[in-house]
C-alpha cells in the first residue's frame, strides 16, 4: 500500500486519477444542480459524490504526508477541501469537476499546513502579516539588490513599523521547515543540479574536518547547498534565496536548522582539543 | 557610546548592567534556552532596523556562539549573555564558567560559521573569581554585527 501509493502520488494526479475514473459521477453534478435546494435527494447525491471521489482527496493528502502532519489529519483536511469542492462546483460552468477539485482541496491542505507550522498560537492576522512580509521582502530584495529593511518594508506594505516588527517575531514562533516545503508553490523541480565541487577545498584546514565531511553528506541535497553556498562561497540569505528559488525566511529556517544539525552531530565525536 | 573590550566581559561576569545601551541576560547554559536568547537577538537586530540577511546572520551567529559556550560550562552553571545595541552594530557576549582552559579553536567548523556571519569575532578562556571546582575558569565569546551599508 504504502509503496503503491508513494509512486502514485509523486506523480502528477491529474493524469493518474484520469477522468474515467470518475467518469460515472459526472451525471449527479448535472442531477445536483437540477435538484432543489429541500429535495432530501440532494444530501444523498452530495453523499455519493463526495464518497466517490475520495480517491482524489487521498491522493492529494500522500502527496503532502512526511512533512510532520499526520496522514490521518491531512486526509481529513482533503476531505473537507473536497467537501467544499463538491458544495462550490458549478456544472454549468463548462470546466470538469476535477480540475476546480484539485487547486480547491489543495488550497485547503496548503492552509493546514500554514496553520499547523506555526508552534505557538500565532494569531491569523500576524501569520498573514508574516507572509505578506516575506512576500514584500522577496520583492524588495529583487529591485535594491540586497535584502531589506524592516522600515523599508513597512513603507513598501504602507504599514506601521510597529507592525512589521509584530510579523517579523511573529516568524520566530514559526519553526517547521519542512512545513515551509510544504507551502512553497512547487518544490519537485531541481535548481540546484549544478552541483559544485568546492566542498572539500572548503573544509580544508577545519580541524574536524574528518568528523564533519560524513554530517554534511548525510544532509539532503538542497541543504548540503545552502550551507556551502552560505558558508564556503560567503552568499547572503538573499541571494541564496533567489538562487534556490525559496524565500530567505525558508533559507533561514533551514540553514538555522542544518547547523543545528551539525553541531549535534560533532558533539557525538570526540574533540582532541580539550580533555574530557 | 563606547565600551571597552574587557568592560563587557567582565561586567557579564558579574551580573550588573554596565551600559546604557546594554541588555543582558543570565540563564541556566542548557542548550534548551537558545530558542530565548535568538528571539532577544533577533528582537534587538529588527528593532535596530538591520537588514533581514543581517537579523538571520545575527540570531545563527547567537546561536552558534551560545552552543560553543554551553558545550563547554561546567554543569549547573549560568550563563551570561550581554548585548549592546549602538546605532550602527550589535555587540554580544556570552560567558560562563568553563570545564576547560582551551578556547574555541579557530580552525573548527563553529568559527568559520561565526566569522561568515558576523563582523568581528573573538573568544578567549581567563581566570575568574575561584570557584567550589577550584578552576574558576571562564570562557567568552564575543561578537560584532553592524547594520550593512547602504541599509
Amino acid at each position: 500500500m504504502t509503496g503503491a501509493g508513494t509512486s502514485r502520488a509523486s506523480s502528477p494526479w491529474r493524469e493518474d486519477s484520469s477522468s474515467s475514473e470518475y467518469e460515472h459521477l459526472a451525471p449527479l453534478f448535472d442531477e445536483l444542480a437540477a435538484t432543489s435546494e429541500d429535495d432530501p435527494r440532494r444530501a444523498e447525491l452530495r453523499d455519493q459524490l463526495v464518497t466517490g471521489h475520495l480517491p482524489l482527496a487521498e491522493h492529494i493528502a500522500i502527496r503532502f504526508s512526511h512533512r510532520g502532519v499526520p496522514r490521518e489529519d491531512l486526509v481529513q483536511v482533503a476531505t473537507v477541501g473536497l467537501i467544499n469542492a463538491v458544495d462550490r462546483f458549478e456544472p454549468d460552468r463548462g470546466s470538469d469537476f476535477l480540475s476546480f477539485a484539485v487547486p480547491t482541496i489543495m488550497g485547503e491542505v496548503r492552509r493546514h499546513f500554514r496553520d499547523a507550522s506555526w508552534s505557538m498560537r500565532v494569531p491569523r492576522r500576524l501569520k498573514e502579516l508574516n507572509l505578506a512580509i516575506s512576500a514584500a521582502s522577496g520583492e524588495l530584495a529583487q529591485r535594491l539588490g540586497r535584502a531589506p529593511t524592516p522600515s523599508e518594508i513597512a513603507r513598501h506594505l504602507d504599514l506601521s513599523l510597529e507592525e512589521v516588527y509584530e510579523g517579523l517575531e511573529a516568524g520566530n514562533a514559526y519553526h517547521s521547515v519542512s512545513l515551509d516545503e510544504a507551502l512553497s508553490a512547487d518544490s519537485d523541480s531541481d535548481p540546484l543540479a549544478d552541483t559544485l565541487g568546492e566542498e572539500d577545498a572548503g573544509l580544508e584546514g577545519v580541524e574536524n574536518h574528518e568528523s564533519l565531511r560524513p554530517l554534511i553528506e548525510q544532509l539532503p541535497e538542497r541543504e548540503r547547498q545552502i550551507l556551502k553556498l552560505r558558508f564556503f562561497l560567503n552568499m547572503t540569505q538573499t541571494q541564496i534565496a533567489e538562487r534556490v528559488g525559496i524565500s530567505q525566511m525558508h533559507v533561514s529556517r533551514l540553514l538555522a536548522r542544518t547547523l543545528e544539525q551539525l553541531r549535534a552531530g560533532l558533539l557525538d565525536t570526540p574533540r582532541d582539543d580539550e580533555p574530557r | 557610546m563606547r565600551v571597552s573590550e574587557s568592560a563587557i566581559g567582565e561586567d557579564a561576569g558579574t551580573g550588573s548592567v554596565i551600559d546604557p545601551n546594554g541588555i543582558e541576560l543570565r540563564l541556566p547554559a542548557r542548550l534548551e534556552h537558545l530558542p530565548i536568547i535568538r528571539s532577544v537577538a533577533a528582537n534587538l537586530a529588527i528593532r535596530a532596523d538591520f537588514d533581514l540577511d543581517s537579523i538571520a546572520d545575527l540570531k545563527l551567529a547567537v546561536d552558534e556562539a551560545c552552543s560553543t559556550v554551553i558545550t563547554r560550562a561546567v554543569r549547573g552553571a549560568t550563563l551570561s549573555c550581554v548585548f549592546i545595541v549602538n546605532p550602527d552594530e550589535i555587540r554580544f557576549s556570552a560567558v560562563a564558567p568553563s570545564t576547560g582552559g582551551h578556547e574555541p579553536s579557530s580552525d573548527s567548523f563553529g568559527w568559520r560559521v561565526l566569522t561568515t556571519l558576523t563582523d568581528h569575532v573573538a573568544a578567549w578562556v581567563e581566570q575568574g573569581e575561584v570557584t567550589r571546582d577550584g578552576k574558576g575558569l571562564l570562557v567568552h565569546i564575543e561578537l560584532t554585527k553592524r547594520k550593512t551599508s547602504g541599509a
